[in-house]
């Protein structure tokens, strides 16, 4: 049997974890079960989202079948031989609030009975919990009337890091450091783009075309009357309230509608020629799997989203319907959203805030299960568009167990994006970013929810691998404009 | 200047290859275990032996009139070269990915030449050994390699040039001494320095110096992650290229469209010229058709006895079935355009 204790730092400090409380009436339970404890490994994390999809103790199925894979026409699949059959994981920020060795314990006697499951199971980025995340950023202002704050008021801190003048300030000069050396030699376009993924209120848009004026106006050299910035969100109401919020420079802005994986599809005319691609807190918002290699085999993270017995009864009761229509109800809400859902199912929602409220509850009920199957073949496994899952190599061998995201969103959205650099262009993301392996193995990276989002910690180590093959240098930094917070910095620009 | 041994064997038109030949994944993952430590060097080797024999029969298949090893044993460009040269520095031998270029430093100046450390004429032995087509064997040149050599030993680059030339000489003498006909000298960095030409030519000319063989140039906009490195125009190259002591001048067309042609013809070239008719940076096959066509709208300009037809560079990073379908088309297209020639008038 293994024991990760991953939050060791925890253990030390002004409040430790009790490693005692938090992990020996698990083992003390699992020594009364009949499972071969040889199989076992147990995860101990310290989940610090308080919104999360865990429960306290959870039984993780280790498969030793893989799943059928395209291309194996029926042929059996070869797959090394298991080194465990169940994981056992405790989140030990809240193991202490309750009878863990009971707990433990019923986990692993029975199947949990009563749980409502939305979906099969399948990859983490494939999830309806994605589904959830697109609803919010779609109807995020029947969200924040709900809640009566502003999405960026639900963030850490309180407010993006987007608007902070500094860093504008310092990107600005950085391009016109840039831009300089090519108007002196006649190599500067005419019109210098730089674009925007993923926009917020547009109060990132507005300090940078602020900051941008006031210093041109100094700098004298007539680059903001060439600037062109190009905003771009795939929700019409971010873009609208970003619109209002820049109108002050509206002949120097566009509005583009974009899905942020596949950024060329709308910005193909841009190849070549953005000088500065802008993307904050985006990375982290779009959907990813998980691997894991455990015991030198590589798995899949399957998960499957489910309503635990008692949510779903108080949440079924609250719109007047039996637990087992849930998943129905459920669907249709994040097809329909909220404002068309009480037209569609007008005797379990009456208007529109009762079908907010339901929206809000089930989000704050959903849980995942997890289990691990093998992955056989990692060229098989596309982490994203044109992108295989060989890329995953480096990191999935890189020493002892670890299990780590995919950020398969991110990969597509940065791989698509690369190609829209002009070639001294750069591209600059503010986001959660793990940056070493070792953060794998000592810290839980998510998911966790944010209001009514997913968040997620980006695998920068994989960006990083995926951009230099494509010829860029990928580095990172931690965001120099305001202390004491996780955001890091990271910058891609052309290499070699 | 005479065209060669080679090229009196073969037809008018004849195709072949610029150098490099797609590396499948399965292969990359294996250099790269190298280049971490986890694979012996004689297991390197041997993969890439079966490599270079497959590349060499693929050629064949597509109708490929000269052809090369497709520099398989060739961890990139640069440093299958610098590494092997004395006095280099290679302070991490380790590499995350076996395409990074290394980190290479000369802190003394080169030391006299002594024999042919790169032993690319053992390179060429092996290929000559699983081969009877006519064989073109490329290597980086000095220009190129100088800049990607940090350091002091040397007051400018172009003294750098010089002493990593001196090194390619020698090797060159191997290589024609082991049989080689048509040496190709690649200089992928040379467009994004237009201001060096003639010191880059004057470095080739060394390498180039005293060594019997058909000798091209091939100078492209860059093909490393399968992207232009650079923009511009040939008309850089000129006119210190015409002082070069090469036989053909292999440039790209194919992508960047042919209207750099005239100004290869108008400069003054009456040489060869190594037609770029296979675009090395898209996935999309050309048809014969289009290959015929753009060899009939360079023979407006070049006699058909001075065109060699090639892609624009090399194939490294086309996926295989991609590649080998190119070649072809490649090659049916040169025939095509071959039987529409007049005939020449027997002896």
């Amino acid at each position: 049997m293994l024991i990760d204790f991953r939050p060791h730092a925890r253990l030390r400090g002004n409040n430790p974890v009790d490693f005692e409380a938090s992990v020996s009436p698990l083992i003390s339970a699992l020594a009364q079960d009949q499972a071969d404890l040889s199989g076992v490994r147990v995860v101990c994390d310290w989940v610090q989202y308080k919104e999360n999809f865990r429960d306290i103790v959870e039984v993780r199925p280790i498969l030793s079948c893989p799943a059928p894979a395209e291309g194996h026409d029926g042929r059996p699949v070869p797959a090394g031989a298991p080194p465990y059959h169940m994981e056992i994981a405790v989140d030990v920020r809240r193991s202490g609030e309750v009878a863990l060795r009971d707990l433990t314990a019923a986990r692993l006697s029975q199947q949990p009975a009563g749980r409502i499951y939305l979906e099969d199971w399948g990859p983490g980025g494939d999830s309806c919990i994605w589904d959830f995340n697109a609803l919010y950023w779609s109807a995020l202002e029947l969200w924040e009337k709900a809640s009566g704050r502003s999405y960026e008021q639900a963030l850490p801190g309180g407010e993006s890091d987007a608007r902070n003048r500094g860093a504008a300030r310092e990107l600005i000069s950085e391009l016109f450091a840039l831009w300089d050396p090519l108007a002196s030699s006649g190599a500067l376009p005419e019109e210098l783009y730089v674009a925007e993924l993923g926009v917020g209120n547009g109060s990132q848009a507005k300090v940078f075309l602020d900051e941008f004026r006031e210093l041109d106006r100094a700098h004298g050299s007539g680059y903001y009357r060439r600037l062109h910035y190009l905003m771009c969100d795939y929700s019409q109401y971010v873009l609208d309230l970003a619109r209002e919020t820049v109108a002050a420079h509206a002949s120097h802005v566009s509005s583009v509608s974009l899905d942020a994986t596949r950024p060329s599809t709308s910005l193909g005319f841009l190849r070549g020629k953005a000088f500065l691609l802008y993307i904050s807190n985006v990375y982290d918002n779009l959907p990813t799997d998980e691997v894991a290699q455990l015991g030198g085999q590589p798995y899949y993270v399957h998960t499957r989203a489910y309503f635990p017995p008692a949510a779903a009864a108080d949440l079924a009761a609250s719109v007047s319907a039996a637990p087992e229509e849930l998943p129905g109800l459920t669907r249709r809400l994040l097809r329909l959203g909220p404002s068309e859902l009480a037209d569609a199912a007008p005797g379990q929602v009456s208007d529109v805030d009762a079908a907010v409220r339901f929206w809000q509850q089930a989000w704050a009920a959903l849980r995942l299960e997890e289990r691990y199957v093998p992955l056989t073949g990692l060229d098989l496994y596309p982490v994203a568009p044109s992108v295989s899952g060989e890329v995953l190599r480096p990191l999935l061998e890189s020493g002892a167990d670890i299990r780590m995201h995919v950020s398969n969103g991110a990969v597509a959205s940065f791989v698509d994006s690369l190609p829209l650099l002009h070639p001294f262009g750069k591209l600059v993301c503010h986001d959660l970013f793990v940056t070493g392996v070792a953060g794998y193995r000592t810290s839980f990276r998510g998911p966790g929810k944010y209001d009514g989002s997913v968040v997620n910690w980006v695998n920068w180590l994989l960006l990083a691998h995926v951009g230099r093959r494509r010829g860029f240098e990928v580095q990172f930094a931690p965001f120099r404009h305001r202390a004491g917070r996780n955001i890091v910095t990271m910058t891609a620009q052309a290499r070699d | 200047m005479a065209r060669g041994s080679v090229l009196a064997r073969l037809p008018t038109l004849p195709t072949t290859v610029v150098g490099s030949y797609p590396v499948p994944e399965w292969m990359e993952r294996l250099k790269t275990e190298y280049f971490r430590g986890r694979m012996s060097y004689p297991q390197l080797l041997d993969v890439h032996e079966m490599a270079i024999k497959a590349a060499l029969h693929d050629q064949e298949l597509a109708g490929i009139d000269i052809v090369s090893d497709g520099e398989l044993r060739r961890d990139n460009d640069i440093d299958y070269f610098l590494a092997r040269i004395p006095g280099i520095e290679i302070r991490n031998a380790a590499k995350d990915f076996y395409f990074d270029y290394y980190e290479a430093i000369l802190s003394e100046p080169l030391p006299e030449p002594e024999g042919t450390p790169l032993r690319l004429a053992e390179d060429f032995a092996f290929t000559a050994a699983h081969t009877s087509a006519p064989i073109k064997f490329s290597f980086t040149g000095p220009f190129s390699l100088a800049h990607r050599v940090g350091g002091n030993a040397y007051p400018d680059r172009r003294e750098l040039a010089l002493a990593v030339a001196w090194v390619l000489n020698a090797e060159a003498r191997a290589l024609a001494e082991r049989g080689a006909e048509l040496l190709q000298i690649d200089e992928p960095f040379l467009a994004g320095y237009p201001e060096a030409v003639e010191a880059a030519i004057e470095a080739i000319n060394v390498v180039t110096a005293g060594v019997p063989v058909t000798w091209a140039l091939h100078v492209c906009y860059g093909n490393r992650y399968a992207r232009p490195l650079w923009q511009g125009h040939y008309d850089f190259l000129f006119p210190p290229v015409l002082g070069a002591k090469v036989d053909q001048l292999v440039l790209e067309f194919a992508r960047k469209g042919y209207a750099d042609l005239p100004v290869v013809q108008k400069s003054g070239w009456d040489r060869d010229i190594g037609l770029g008719v296979i675009d090395v940076k898209s996935s999309e096959i050309e048809t014969p058709g289009l290959v015929a066509d753009r060899i009939r709208h360079a023979l407006d300009l070049v006699p058909a006895s001075r065109l060699i037809i090639n892609p624009d560079c090399g194939l490294r990073n086309l996926p295989g079935a991609v590649a080998r379908a190119k070649l072809a088309a490649m090659a049916e297209g040169a025939a095509t355009v071959r039987q529409e020639l007049p005939r020449e008038p027997d002896p």
